[in-house]
């Protein structure tokens, strides 16, 4: 395949992507936005899971700071759309450098349960704290700011492109940093930490490092979250949502960010079309869930991979094209 | 004041319950059983059926424990054995698990709230120093004494105690010197979901049993043996009194906050001590 | 190093095969389901920004595919609710209610099949919209009943503003603001709100029980707050002095530490109001029966949603003589409420309860609605127009009608509980005749608009704040008013 067939692809790929709000309904063009915005999710969680083998729990989490700083700031007059965003992304990473403080001595099945209490206090704060988050009763009336509704025609583009911008611009610098020296430095950790320790790296700060882009990916999928569905409830951050991202991610396999977006993309597919038939949609999510981790640890794109060609391939795309030796 | 002591006391006495067998089994297996809360609800619905059919409250509470242990020697025997050797991935087919049972409880129960009628023993009050205390209450303190007396002397007069103690600590050397170890951890599991069950049907009674439950449970009994620390069996016991009292003290005084208390000490603990108040910590 | 290079490209290709392939899934899954069921694609998420002349064409547009609906004969009615999780009774009971409709007319209207879609909202609102946004873009439904909670409500009618060309209408959803500040015309409320069915109650409670100062538990969020507002003033302005709010998280597992609480303060105060619903309220009473509050307060009186069926056959006959007011009482002996009742039990094994009895009621109103305009759904206005006009008599609530805002007009029934067959029931005790959502305040409705929405703390605990506050919206002379009838005129 020479450089100009890639670069066909890669255009085919960008006029699909930009002319979906246009060419495609309603319904398909609001899907792919949740896709999308649940993708970063996902993205937050498989970095961490891919890259240091570390499974967190909190990610709705952070999710929910920057949800609710725009919701709470918005409705109540304080701040507006751009220093709203601002001031959202920024209580995200102070509260993701907390977070990470305390996370950074924990590993394996510590960190989850760290991460679940982390994320769970972040919820129970949401939802008891009525007076000041309104509790149970969510917040509502969070509009959309204006260059959010840019029309192309007769059809609003605006939020989409938006998204679509930020969603690409996130996995294509997530795929670099799990290139990059900084990558290779975090998956060593994930091999052996006190090896990494040993060799003299700055163990601590890289796993704070990559927990704060973690927690800032999760935050950037908030504030689109909230500016698209106008509300913010507890329920949208609770232990549930935090299985969820946890099982899409897996489902498509963390080794890879590609395989958190495929994994995200089915089980939201299946969320919207299985809940048209049955209500019992959980069982099916859950039994193929079971499945995919006794026979398919690395999830779908685990089991692509698995093919030898493909093996080949996984290993130079995810070594940036250096030599394993 | 008294009344508010005693109330948490209570609740302390019913998640320790929920919490003990949980604690040994994740400290001999190393598995966080993410299923645990839906092993409690359903060992509730189990005996609110038991008791529709059979009208026995007494019967519903051990067909209860039991059947929640069947179904936890299930989990361990078909699915836990299959992935044995990575933690994460045992703790995520247990969360898989804790899925589809809350669904299909959801499938045979309904998501009606439901509760299960006292015992005519058990219904009523005793006066004591001017307070008014539910004679449930004082059942539920004195069953945990008695289940926390019994895995007591289990776990330190009986040969199959040692075992576990031994394996707490020094995991591969207990199987190094000829104990089946595959049997004693299937054993703690079980033992650990029949605790659920029962705690599941006193639970019921004292409680509410709604869709949801389990996982709150489960949270309530992940903050115990954090605060107490794995693998030890009196930090279950003052971890359980700790969240008890702060939950009862709390929706008192800063219902607001409650959840919050409850949770930022366990947070603290693990920062600054992760293997808990009392635990020794896993290798 | 050639080798190297084409190795390189391919996984680059891979990489946006594998995205590809993803959007592709997407792609072919939805478009299996848009062809499923002929989806109205027509219609733009958002028409709040276009000009007349545009929406007119786009109505004549609905007009055609309306038209072709009626060429495959289908009428599509879209429920959404919580069908799973702790909330999963108040969707599924609208939907048990609706289907309960249908049967009647034998799922069909004028020879076209009536298809139901109910969607489960899980009780989340974000979950909510996703849903909405499906029953309109991929099924293409003609109306939309749902959703079933508070929360879900005020999502909904913000979605409802976003989305003028569909007619929703609320299951069990009872915030006032959905008919009232934030009113749309494309939203109508054949239900209830959170403080119509209690005004009165707050009169009665003071009235008739003779109760000066009383505590109230309550669940914190806004559909307790709302029950709250509505007692309150009810309450104050005949002649109550003060309500002690104590509010809890929702899903309390435990109420002793509250039962201990409110003991203490026996002597200060009259008697004791749970305002909440659903398990809590079940956990509420059982607490209740075991530390003897009996011997403490004479008197318990619950909020709309506690002594309702589902939660009646959880407690024991213990709680004989509770009082409570809502629009339905499950004893209302006029035949249609006996009948819809018989059926209900024929059909699922259950009693019926005020949630059934919304879904039912929703879907005969849109029946009639239909009937009177053919058939015909692609033109809110007209719907609107023609559903406010009706006057529906054949309810088993009682008669109703519409105001102006699109909130039912009904009697309220104050209620006791008593044992029938060893199984509590509700008794009428009290009816108050035609009460709008303004309740005693018909002909002040600017007035009561212009205050803040009901609030945690708003109105306040004790009288002589909230009429501080009364002062200021309505004018003392509406206070002096009510000094000189001794409360609200009959």
């Amino acid at each position: 395949m020479n450089q100009m067939t890639k670069n066909l692809i890669y255009t085919l790929g960008v006029i699909v992507l930009l002319a979906i709000p246009l060419i495609a309904s309603d319904f398909l063009t609001t899907m792919i936005i949740r896709i999308m915005y649940y993708s970063l999710l996902a993205i937050g969680f498989a970095f961490l899971a891919g890259q240091l083998g570390l499974i967190s729990l909190a990610i709705p989490a952070f999710m929910a700071v920057s949800g609710y700083t725009i919701g709470i700031l918005e409705t109540r007059g304080l701040l507006s759309f751009p220093f709203s965003v601002l001031a959202a992304m920024l209580m995200v990473l102070v509260i993701g450098a907390v977070f990470g403080i305390f996370v950074n001595r924990s590993q394996g099945i510590y960190f989850l349960m760290l991460t679940l209490i982390l994320g769970q206090i972040v919820w129970a704060i949401v939802l008891q704290w009525a007076s000041f988050t309104k509790g149970s009763s969510g917040i509502i009336g969070i509009e959309k700011p204006d260059i959010m509704k840019w029309r192309l025609g007769e059809t609003e583009v605006g939020f989409y492109y938006i998204l679509l911008v930020c969603f690409i611009l996130i996995v294509l610098a997530v795929l670099a940093l799990t290139r990059s020296s900084f990558g290779l430095k975090l998956k060593g950790i994930r091999e052996s930490e006190t090896r990494m320790k040993m060799l003299g790296y700055p163990v601590a700060r890289l796993k704070w490092t990559a927990f704060m882009i973690s927690a800032f990916i999760s935050g950037t999928a908030g504030v689109f979250f909230v500016y698209y569905t106008g509300v913010m409830h507890p329920s949208s951050i609770n232990l549930d949502s935090a299985a969820m991202v946890l099982i899409a991610s897996i489902f498509g396999g963390v080794q890879s960010i590609i395989g958190a977006i495929l994994g995200m993309s089915i089980i939201k597919t299946f969320e919207i079309s299985l809940s048209g038939l049955t209500q019992r949609y959980l069982i099916i999510i859950g039994t193929m869930f079971l499945l995919v981790i006794i026979y398919a640890p690395k999830g779908l794109m685990g089991l692509i991979y698995k093919n030898k060609y493909m093996q080949s391939l996984y290993q130079h795309w995810y070594r940036g094209g250096k030599k394993d030796e | 004041m008294l009344l508010t002591l005693i109330n948490g006391m209570t609740l302390a006495a019913l998640l320790f319950i929920i919490a003990v067998g949980f604690n040994l089994s994740f400290s001999l297996l190393r598995v966080a059983n993410l299923a645990h809360g839906a092993f409690y609800l359903f060992g509730g619905y189990i005996g609110l059926s038991m008791l529709n059919h059979l009208g026995s409250w007494w019967l519903a509470l051990v067909i209860g424990g039991l059947c929640t242990a069947f179904l936890a020697f299930i989990t361990e025997f078909f699915l836990l054995r299959k992935v044995r050797g990575d933690n994460l991935r045992e703790t995520l087919v247990t969360l898989s698990v804790a899925i589809i049972v809350a669904d299909l409880m959801i499938v045979v129960w309904g998501g009606n709230p439901k509760s299960i009628p006292y015992p005519e023993v058990l219904n009523g009050f005793v006066q004591l120093f001017n307070v008014t205390i539910p004679k449930y209450s004082v059942f539920i303190l004195a069953t945990s004494i008695l289940i926390g007396l019994l895995i007591w002397l289990l776990l330190n007069k009986t040969k199959m105690g040692m075992v576990i103690r031994a394996g707490v600590d020094h995991f591969e050397m207990v199987s190094v010197l000829g104990t089946n170890i595959q049997r004693v951890f299937t054993g703690m599991f079980v033992l650990a979901g029949f605790l659920a069950g029962l705690a599941g049907v006193i639970g019921g009674s004292y409680l509410m049993m709604s869709p949801g439950e389990d996982w709150r449970i489960l949270t309530y009994a992940l903050l115990i043996i954090i605060l107490g620390g794995m693998g030890s069996f009196g930090g279950s016991v003052v971890a359980a009194f700790i969240i008890g009292l702060i939950y009862s003290f709390g929706s008192v005084h800063v219902p607001e906050f409650q959840l919050f208390l409850m949770f930022t000490p366990v947070a603290l603990v693990l920062i600054f001590r992760p293997k808990g108040l009392f635990g020794r910590g896993l290798a | 190093m050639m080798l190297n290079e084409g190795v390189r490209n391919l996984s680059q290709s891979f990489k946006c095969c594998s995205i590809l392939f993803m959007f592709i899934l997407v792609i072919a899954f939805s478009v299996g389901c848009s062809s499923e069921t002929g989806t109205n694609e027509s219609s733009s998420a958002n028409e709040t920004g276009a000009p007349n002349d545009h929406h007119a064409e786009q109505n004549d547009e609905n007009g055609e595919t309306a038209e072709e609906s009626t060429d495959n004969g289908e009428i599509h009615i879209g429920v959404v609710g919580p069908m799973t999780g702790g909330f999963a009774v108040y969707g599924e009971n609208v939907v048990r209610g609706v289907e309960l409709a249908l049967d009647e007319v034998d799922h069909q209207f004028d020879g076209r099949e009536i298809v139901l879609h109910a969607e489960d909202s899980q009780a989340d609102v974000e979950q909510l919209v996703t849903k909405l946004d499906s029953l309109k873009q991929r099924d293409g439904v003609d109306v939309i009943i749902g959703p079933s909670t508070g929360d879900e409500g005020e999502a909904a009618v913000q979605w409802a503003q976003n989305n003028q060309d569909i007619l929703i209408m609320p299951g069990y959803s009872a915030p006032e603001d959905l008919t009232m500040r934030e009113q749309t015309p494309n939203l109508i409320r054949a239900g209830w709100t959170d403080s119509q069915t209690i005004f009165h109650f707050g009169q009665f409670v003071t009235d008739e029980l003779g109760y000066e100062k009383i505590i109230m538990v309550g669940q914190d969020y806004a559909f307790p707050w709302g029950q709250a507002a509505g007692f309150k003033r009810g309450f104050y302005e005949n002649g109550g002095k003060e309500v002690y709010t104590i509010w809890h998280p929702t899903d309390t597992l435990d109420f002793s530490s509250i039962l201990g609480e409110i003991q203490g303060l026996a002597d200060e105060y009259d008697a004791v109001m749970y305002n909440g619903g659903g398990a809590d309220a079940i956990a509420f009473y059982n607490g209740w029966e075991q530390y003897g509050m009996d011997q403490h307060y004479p008197q318990l009186l619950a909020g709309t949603n506690v002594a309702d069926v589902p939660i009646l056959s959880e407690i024991s006959t213990h709680f004989e003589g509770v009082y409570s007011s809502m629009h339905y009482s499950e004893d209302l002996d006029h035949e249609e409420n006996i009948k819809f009742r018989e059926s209900y039990r024929e059909k699922y094994g259950e009693e019926a309860d005020a949630i059934v009895l919304q879904g039912y009621d929703t879907m005969k109103v849109i029946l009639q609605a239909l009937e009177q305009t053919g058939g015909e759904t692609s033109d809110v206005e007209q719907l609107r127009e023609t559903i406010l006009s009706l006057e529906i008599n054949d309810s088993p609530r009682g008669p109703f009608h519409f105001d102006e805002y699109g909130q039912a007009v009904q009697n309220i029934y104050i209620k006791e509980t008593k044992v029938v067959d060893g199984q509590l029931q509700n008794e009428v005790v009290k009816t108050y005749e035609a009460v709008s959502q303004f309740g005693p305040y018909e002909g002040w409705e600017e007035e009561y608009m212009s205050q803040p929405p009901n609030a945690r703390d708003f109105p306040a605990d004790t009288a002589e704040e909230y009429f501080e506050h009364l002062a200021e919206y309505f004018g003392q002379d509406y206070i002096d008013e009510l000094e000189a009838n001794g409360g609200w005129a009959e």
